[in-house]
């Protein structure tokens, strides 16, 4: 855990273990820069020592080469600041009885701490102490960050969904984690309920916020492979130190690449983060007003808006996004269960909701191809929490005309009035008396051979076109004869007349009730 | 007091021929409409493909007259039928051998407002663009459209904070910056730029770019339009770095004041002292 590695050593807690308070350290120049890190020690006795330095030692000299020149004396200091030394510890003795004023005072100049030692001190005990203090800390970054790593290729080699992934980054960051692509939409989170809810609430400010910078503890680290940006991982208010906060975003960064090109794309991620909230707000598991927060943050605008659920079945969310971009609609689209997939548009209150579905689904059937797609549509929804009932009516519409379009020409918009007697007879589809009304209508065809089994697709169609024959007979490719034989075939297989309109509608309610079933 | 126009950006990619791709546009047009947008703004040269990733004359042929040519006098037309201000950037011959870099503005009642000639012309590997126009010589118009004051600035323009300041001086509630800005070249500019011409003159930005790789070179335009507000922040999402997409956004115009009264920038500026941005 990256609470337990200890700060950096600074110049102070140097000072301060107890081998050193043996030497009775005294700072003489530089006290307002105790908090420089020190990254290493290191005794010099040389003159020329700034050239040896790569900066953060904490040197230690006797001073025996400078003693009795003043200019040897103040260059020392003036090369160990050049260096970019943390601070320098002079050992008084036999070259420097007391502290000698001209390095204090170019120390002074440069704010360069400089401490002298007042008893005869043994250089290396010191070195030993800080020495193994800092090497422990190291390894300790070192053994997180391979830690960390081993657990998130453990979970990408066990086929762990992205949520896995952020999860294990979470708990090692102790803060929210958020993913985002590069227009700053969310695409996933992880970390505690409530702090993710409180830096999502405020997300929309700081998405909007061209240049980005989120301030004091966000730790970003960018998602990027063959020479492209396309997502960002952000540690919303890391308590640690920023190093090991760097450090566990790169190795998240890192893992979450990995993910993208074993199981998919990026594009595939924002519908993972739609399907998630959608299937939420479908599902009614979670209070819609607790989903707010993540609407918002996914792009979807929230105030004053009015909501369009709407279901398209066999929809692929690729296309449907693509022709939600070109009209400019905002939305989120997500494949649920079952193959169908649920949009569901944000519009200004000005605009008009059936016009703009209308346009919607007539542009679905011009683009791609996607001839007889049909949008199932619920009216509009001006609270947020309606829309999960909206989506659930528009649901229900799409699976009552799921296989009504092979028989009849349908609109590109349908709604609830639309789908009558299928529409009810769909919400029935469980009641074990219209399941076993079903089952005793049809019986003479559901248990017949194979031949009378084949009959059931023109039986739907002349019931589904009004008893049109000749309309029936071309959608079957069948001459008019061809299908006389066969209506006939079906009347007496069942044991009814289908000129009789009671008898007709008994039959086509048991189908419709069959069908329901089926799906 | 508010006042909220509805807005418009058009990103697309070049489909192959002039004729379709002016027919893409038409359509943006009536989708704009259709979300009630009051302003529309195309991509730079939008009926073309970026031909200045060569230097070919056959070009010169995409150039027509501004306001006389056939693609104004046909957008303007679907301006008055749909109710909306058309920004149309496009290649303008005033006589042959005399082409500009230029936006044509068209009023909500298909009135042709003006137009304005793109000042700074680069010309720089895959942005030839000195062998195809003059530099513009319009100076810094304001059009006064039925939704607001609105000014163009188009493309290379967008590094030259004079403009900016000019149109600003000038009256803009709007201006928009149509492109043709490809990645790797200028990414990480293209969300600082505007948003600080933005804020430094307190005025909505909308930043077009078009999409995809066309034929004629490498250059792989990025899209991701905006509208940017004049505090500097995106009003909504940026668009899409790869598909076409309009963009359509509500601006409330209101804002102008409210950031004008806090930041008073223009109060503030100092002309006497800027004696030495014009020496030659």
């Amino acid at each position: 855990m990256a609470t337990a590695l200890e700060p950096a050593l600074s110049v102070r807690q140097v000072l301060t273990l107890d081998r050193v308070l043996a030497g009775e350290p005294e700072v003489v120049a530089g006290a307002g820069h105790l908090d420089r890190p020190v990254r290493w020690v290191h005794v010099a006795e040389a003159p020329d020592v700034g050239v040896m330095l790569s900066g953060g030692e904490m040197v230690l000299t006797t001073g025996v080469l400078l003693a009795g020149d003043e200019h040897k004396q103040t260059e020392y200091i003036r090369s160990l600041h050049r260096a970019e030394a943390a601070a320098v510890v002079l050992g008084l003795g036999r070259a420097f009885p007391v502290p000698p004023d001209v390095m204090r005072r170019a120390a002074e100049r440069c704010g360069l701490p400089m401490v002298v030692l007042h008893r005869p001190f043994p250089f290396a005990e010191l070195t030993e102490e800080v020495q193994s203090r800092l090497v422990r800390r190291k390894f300790a970054a070192v053994s997180l960050s391979e830690s960390v790593r081993t657990a998130l290729t453990g979970l990408i080699t066990a086929c762990a969904p992205l949520q896995g992934l952020l999860d294990e980054i979470a708990v090692h960051a102790g803060c929210p984690v958020i993913l985002t692509n590069l227009a700053h939409r969310v695409l996933a989170t992880a970390g505690e309920r409530s702090a993710v809810d409180d830096v999502l609430r405020d997300w929309e400010r700081i998405a909007r916020q061209a240049g980005g910078s989120e301030g004091d503890g966000w730790v970003r680290a960018e998602l990027s492979g063959g020479g492209e940006r396309w997502g960002r991982i952000v540690l919303c208010g890391y308590r640690g130190d920023h190093p090991i906060g760097r450090l566990l975003a790169e190795r998240g960064a890192e893992a979450l690449v990995l993910h993208r090109m074993l199981h998919g794309s990026a594009h595939s991620w924002e519908e993972q983060s739609a399907r998630g909230l959608l299937t939420d707000l479908v599902s009614g598991a979670v209070p819609a007003r607790q989903l707010l927060p993540r609407a918002r943050a996914a792009g979807l605008p929230v105030n004053r808006r009015t909501f369009v659920p709407l279901v398209v079945r066999d929809g692929d969310p690729v296309h449907l996004d693509r022709v939600l971009r070109l009209l400019g609609l905002s939305g989120l689209v997500a494949e649920l269960a079952d193959g169908a997939a649920a949009v569901l548009l944000s519009l200004a209150r000005d605009q008009d909701a059936e016009s703009l579905t209308a346009h919607f689904a007539a542009r679905l059937r011009t683009e791609h191809q996607a001839g007889g797609t049909v949008v199932a549509a619920a009216d509009a929804r001006a609270a947020w929490e309606e829309v999960p009932e909206g989506l659930r009516e528009a649901r229900h519409v799409a699976d009552a005309v799921a296989d009504h379009s092979a028989a009849l020409d349908l609109p590109p918009v349908v709604r609830l009035r639309d789908v009558h007697l299928r529409g009810l007879v769909r919400l029935l589809r469980d009641d074990p008396h219209v399941q076993s009304f079903a089952e005793r209508e049809l019986d003479g065809l559901l248990r017949g051979r194979e031949t009378e089994q084949e009959l059931l697709p023109v039986l739907r169609t002349y019931l589904a076109t009004g008893r049109n024959k000749s309309r029936t007979a071309q959608l079957h490719h069948v001459s008019r004869p061809a299908l006389y034989r066969r209506l006939e075939a079906i009347q007496a297989c069942l044991g009814v007349d289908l000129d009789d309109f009671e008898q007709a509608a008994s039959v086509h309610i048991a189908l419709l009730a069959h069908d329901a079933q089926q799906r | 007091m508010s006042r909220v126009i509805r807005a418009a950006l058009f990103q697309t990619a070049w489909t192959g021929d002039k004729e379709s791709m002016i027919q893409v546009h038409e359509q943006a047009a009536r989708d704009a409409a259709a979300q009630g947008a009051q302003v529309l703004c195309f991509q730079e040269l939008f009926y073309g493909p970026y031909f200045c990733q060569v230097q070919d004359p056959a070009f010169y042929a995409y150039a027509e007259r501004i306001p006389d040519g056939p693609i104004v006098r046909r957008f303007q037309a679907l301006a008055k039928e749909l109710g909306i201000v058309l920004v149309l950037p496009m290649y303008e011959e005033e006589q042959p051998g005399v082409l500009y870099n230029t936006a044509a503005v068209i009023d909500a009642d298909g009135s042709y407002l003006g137009k304005y000639r793109k000042t700074h012309i680069p010309q720089v590997k895959g942005f030839w663009e000195k062998f195809y126009f003059r530099p513009g010589n319009s100076g810094w118009p304001i059009f006064d459209t039925k939704v607001g004051k609105v000014g163009v600035y188009i493309c290379y323009d967008r590094h030259f904070p004079e403009g900016w300041r000019a149109l600003g001086l000038a009256g803009a509630e709007v201006v928009f910056n149509p492109s043709a800005t490809s990645r790797g070249l200028s990414g990480y500019l293209w969300q600082l730029e505007q948003p600080a011409a933005a804020v430094a003159n307190e005025y909505f930005v909308g930043a077009i770019n078009r999409v995809g790789v066309e034929e004629l070179g490498d250059n792989d335009f990025y899209g991701t339009s905006y509208f940017v507000d004049p505090e500097a922040q995106f009003v909504g999402e940026v668009a899409s770095d790869k598909e076409s997409e309009l963009v359509v956004r509500d601006l409330d115009l209101a804002k102008l004041r409210e950031v004008r009264d806090r930041w008073q920038f223009y109060r503030d500026r100092a002309p006497g002292a800027y004696g030495p941005l014009i020496a030659p």
